[in-house]
């Protein structure tokens, strides 16, 4: 059968799209329908999606109009270049387009990160968050391409994510400089081709990882250099990675803890740096409520830090612009502890804690909660 | 057709010649699963090593009482799987090597060997199961429905109309909003800080029932039975032990074990002991 087929190429193709109309037939047809508005008592509500590894539409618009539901202005993205630059100069930019258009439609205000090194922009056999120098140009040329393609649809942009990590930096010793070189590069790039665009640098692992660890930087140490290499011209907005693991979010920041409010002293180092203008996106933060995990917190504790952590951005932190936590939704359920992070399970349940930030973000304050 | 003629019957019986074949093809192909199944055990480096060495060596985070913790006068690790994992190594005549992992980084410590198991009060991890093979459970830890001892309640529909406790956030929520949306939302919530709470309203007449973990519900009732699980789980999240992928003789020999232990009560001594069950 099989070497029949080869003789009879266009008998294949037949019988491949007979045997996939079936399947297509059978998914939910998606139309955008009109333009929404998240309404909340909050504008800086904010997730993180995991949309990367959606392939169906309707879930993709599911996820947002969940997200629009939950009163969530804010959501930040990852875009694999990998995937969406799979040759030099060859762009593919269809499931971007998919993410990105039903986002802008339930009228989410989208942060993109951007990163995943393709192979062909690295040597072989390393990581996929391997990037030397060589391959700054190719990343900033991949960075203006996204930000003319989504030009009046993507405003905010990070460049790499956590790079005072090791493994984030594909496993070579951090390099504050190297990074700033990076986002030299990319911020140049990126405001040739729409200056209005918004680039977002840092979004520092927190760690109290000293100066020579094999594993990562102290991020305030780490932001020091960076400032110190010149960074501040660089950026517009400072992304911040602020998850609060056992502490609530009221825990006074120090410089020996890692919490929620580790993000003041990130403040600080741009105070001294003379950069206290600029603003800062939480672009990744929350709390786990998984039974056992010696990180998490009960599921109560969870919802009344996340609620807070909310209030605390709005009433308190004027120089805070968004609090986008970790994560809405996995496409499927990843069987960890890691599933405790999420708002929406991977069938569109809404969790308790989804409900309660919807209760609050509506204006109905702890309609949810214990009585 | 029947045959008429012997003549008819000897050509239709199978000659001594065939029959013989038969018997030593079956012979060869017994002696062929003995020695794939030997071949199989002798490929599983982590039982032989096991065998080899007379230990096992087992991971586990010792942060998740009563399954396993560090004693507070000893500092040693103490708890149901403490003694699950002693209890199958003795059946074996090995000594177990307790290993301490963080929780999260003990599937991918099974997967690299760098033990040879996992007993961790751990579930079952479909995703991974391409690294790592996983036992029968050896003890249901999900979600139950919960009643006083002597109530009308024998099944999730009988709920309707009904107060039921929970706590808040936790997966037994989620799952009474599930079980509400089914009875076409006739369920009323009773939202409680701990899963504790959530009993106590019941046992208080502030609730008609509770939907909470197993755990919670054997910690807190304890021996008198109060409170009883309803029916099956309405989500089940079963404990088991977690191997390479690679070691097959191992979970051969880690279920047979495990068979044992219920067999011959040990599992259930070791719920007594640590859930008061």
């Amino acid at each position: 059968m099989y070497s029949d087929l080869r003789r009879y190429p266009l008998l294949a193709l037949a019988l491949l799209i007979a045997g996939l109309l079936p399947a297509r037939s059978q998914r939910p047809w998606v139309e955008f329908g009109p333009p929404q508005r998240v309404l909340s008592v909050n504008p800086k509500i904010g997730v993180h999606t995991r949309l990367t590894d959606e392939v169906e539409p309707w879930k993709v618009q599911r996820t947002w109009e969940m997200t629009r539901q939950m009163g969530a202005t804010w959501a930040v993205e990852y875009f694999l270049w990998a995937a969406h630059e799979p040759a030099r100069g060859v762009y593919n930019w269809a499931h971007a387009d998919l993410v990105v258009d039903h986002a802008v439609n339930q009228g989410i205000a989208l942060v993109a990160r951007l990163g995943y090194t393709p192979e062909w922009a690295r040597p072989p056999r390393t990581s996929h968050l391997y990037l030397d120098e060589s391959g700054y140009d190719d990343f900033a040329a991949f960075v203006a391409a996204f930000v003319g393609h989504f030009r009046g649809r993507v405003r905010h942009v990070i460049i790499w994510n956590e790079p005072n990590l090791s493994q984030e930096w594909g496993y070579r010793p951090v390099d504050p400089a190297g990074y700033v070189e990076l986002l030299r590069r990319s911020y140049l790039a990126a405001k040739a081709v729409d200056p209005d665009v918004r680039i977002l640098a840092g979004a520092l692992a927190p760690t109290l990882a000293p100066a020579g660890s094999e594993w990562g930087l102290n991020d305030l140490d780490y932001l020091q250099a960076m400032y110190d290499a010149g960074a501040a011209a660089h950026f517009d907005v400072l992304a911040v990675h602020a998850y609060g693991w056992t502490f609530d979010p009221d825990e006074p920041p120090a410089a020996d803890a890692v919490n929620f409010r580790r993000t003041e002293l990130l403040r600080q180092v741009m105070q001294r740096n003379g950069d206290g203008a600029k603003p800062i996106i939480i672009t990744e933060a929350g709390w786990n409520d998984h039974p056992r995990w010696t990180k998490a917190v009960r599921p109560a504790q969870r919802v009344a830090y996340t609620l807070r952590a909310y209030r605390l951005a709005l009433e308190e932190w004027p120089w805070v612009e968004a609090v986008c936590l970790w994560a809405f939704r996995y496409p499927r359920p990843a069987g960890t502890y890691q599933d405790y992070f999420t708002f929406v399970d991977a069938d569109f349940h809404p969790k308790p804690i989804y409900l309660a930030v919807q209760a609050y973000a509506a204006g109905r304050g702890d309609e949810e909660g214990p009585r | 057709m029947t045959p008429r003629t012997r003549a008819d019957r000897r050509r239709l019986m199978p000659s001594p010649r065939i029959v013989g074949g038969l018997l030593f093809g079956l012979l060869l192909a017994g002696l062929l699963w003995v020695l794939a199944g030997r071949l199989l055990a002798e490929r599983d480096a982590t039982w032989a090593r096991i065998r080899q060495t007379g230990v096992w060596r087992v991971g586990m985070d010792p942060s998740f009482p009563p399954f396993e913790t560090l004693d507070a006068a000893t500092g040693q690790p103490v708890g149901f799987d403490v003694d699950l994992a002693r209890a199958i190594a003795e059946r074996w005549g090995v000594r177990v090597e307790l290993v301490a992992v963080g929780f999260d980084q003990l599937v991918d410590a099974v997967a690299v060997h760098r033990v040879d198991s996992a007993v961790s009060a751990l579930p079952v991890m479909e995703q991974r199961a391409r690294e790592v093979a996983f036992s029968a459970p050896y003890f249901e830890a999900g979600i139950f429905l919960v009643a006083a001892s002597g109530s009308t309640i024998g099944r999730p529909e009988d709920l309707a109309g009904k107060r039921i406790a929970v706590e808040w956030g936790s997966e037994g929520d989620a799952q009474a909003r599930l079980l509400g949306r089914r009875l076409n939302g006739a369920l009323r919530l009773a939202l409680r800080e701990t899963a504790a709470d959530a009993l106590a309203a019941v046992l208080a007449g502030d609730a008609d029932a509770a939907v909470v973990d197993a755990i919670s519900l054997a910690l807190f009732d304890g021996p008198g039975r109060r409170l009883t699980a309803v029916g099956e789980p309405l989500r089940r999240d079963p404990y088991v032990i977690l191997m390479p992928a690679d070691a097959p003789r191992l979970r051969q020999a880690v279920n047979e074990a495990l068979a044992d232990l219920q067999a011959d009560g040990t599992l259930a001594r070791l719920r007594v002991r640590w859930l008061g069950d």
